[in-house]
């Protein structure tokens, strides 16, 4: 993918909102402790649902390190 | 683990993939689950090919975590975008030709009232706008007119979307498709209203724009078509690709129109009623409206 989602850590309190938006299953992760939520980039299509719908902004879409490389 | 035929035998367990270990180890079989866990479970669909931002990939995970129960729900598809999803699905499925698919399930729930007595078993029919209102619309309107207790959900795009564009009888009149360049000169097909008449037992019509109450209410069509009869479940799920939007502002579109023309509704005949009233306490219904997107 030439985009994948990506999550900040520090600012995520993991509300989940961003899960509900994304058309992908299994693709955002929720951890109840600590709470966060973590992205499988390799399943992520990068259509920003979940960048839109995070309340915090934490959210970003990003080239991943082997995309940009290449 | 409710599904024992999901058991890994021992001597294949180092060759399965990665996500079918994870469904034995972590699915919803068994659990009750909806909308509101997901993120936390690993889901039914897996990895489907439709694109990104697409409302209706939305709409159908929501519809499969909010199974009340997975391991004996037949889930019949039709021809269309939702049909390239369904290979990816881990239940049991059938494809139908295009817009035989309220026929098929028909067929289907007959055959498992018969051969399960004992048993619950829910067809529930995932369909487009194209294979339930406009070619499968006689099979669609005389399974409800039979009281056949199946569950009808339609992901409605308003276009049909898998095949470039075209315009179909739910695009919304005026509306200019890919390949309808003049815009849609009639109205938009009232399936809902026509599934109230036609006898259907719970009606509802949402949207993306709140998933929560989505997977509440096609919880509460799945219980309905159980025990009391028919019920038609309409989806608004706006196509990106074909719309030339940014797939982002999708749910954005989804929420517009439901402030619109596309607002939630429900019908409940009084059986319905009655039957929810005793089976919701159970059912897990209610609790998902605070974490709507």
């Amino acid at each position: 993918m030439y985009v994948t989602a990506s999550v900040d850590d520090e600012r995520c309190n993991g509300c989940r909102l961003c899960i509900l938006a994304c058309p992908e299953p299994n693709t955002i992760v929720h951890f109840p402790a600590p709470q966060k939520v973590r992205v499988v980039a390799a399943r992520c299509k990068g259509c920003g649902l979940c960048v839109e719908h995070c309340p915090r902004g934490c959210v970003s879409l990003e080239r991943p390190p082997a995309a940009a490389g290449a | 683990m409710s599904l024992d035929i999901t058991r890994i035998n021992p001597a294949f367990a180092d060759v399965m993939p990665q996500e079918y270990k994870d469904l034995v180890a972590d699915g919803p079989f068994g659990r009750q689950l909806g909308v509101r866990d997901l993120g936390t479970f690993q889901e039914l669909l897996e990895e489907h090919p439709l694109c990104a931002g697409c409302n209706l990939a939305l709409a159908f995970r929501a519809l499969v975590a909010s199974l009340p129960n997975p391991e004996d729900s037949v889930l019949v598809g039709s021809t269309g975008c939702n049909s390239i999803a369904f290979p990816q699905l881990a239940l049991h499925n059938v494809h139908s030709l295009f817009g035989n698919q309220n026929a098929v399930a028909s067929g289907l729930k007959r055959a498992l009232t018969l051969r399960f007595p004992g048993r619950v078993k829910d067809v529930v029919v995932v369909a487009g706008d194209g294979a339930t209102a406009d070619i499968g619309l006689d099979m669609t309107l005389h399974s409800w007119f039979r009281g056949e207790k199946i569950t009808t959900v339609m992901l409605d795009n308003e276009v049909y979307a898998n095949t470039g564009g075209q315009e179909s009888g739910m695009t919304a009149q005026g509306e200019v498709r890919n390949m309808a360049p003049t815009g849609k000169k009639f109205e938009k097909i009232r399936l809902p209203d026509l599934a109230v008449d036609a006898g259907c037992a719970y009606v509802a019509v949402a949207n993306t724009g709140n998933l929560a109450r989505l997977g509440k209410v096609f919880r509460r069509a799945v219980l309905v078509a159980r025990e009391v009869g028919p019920t038609y479940l309409q989806v608004y799920t706006p196509c990106p690709t074909n719309l030339k939007m940014n797939p982002a502002g999708s749910v954005g579109l989804a929420k517009e129109r439901g402030k619109k023309d596309y607002g939630f509704r429900e019908h409940l005949t009084p059986e319905a009623e009655q039957c929810l009233a005793a089976r919701e306490g159970t059912a897990g219904s209610g609790e998902e409206e605070k974490n709507a997107p």
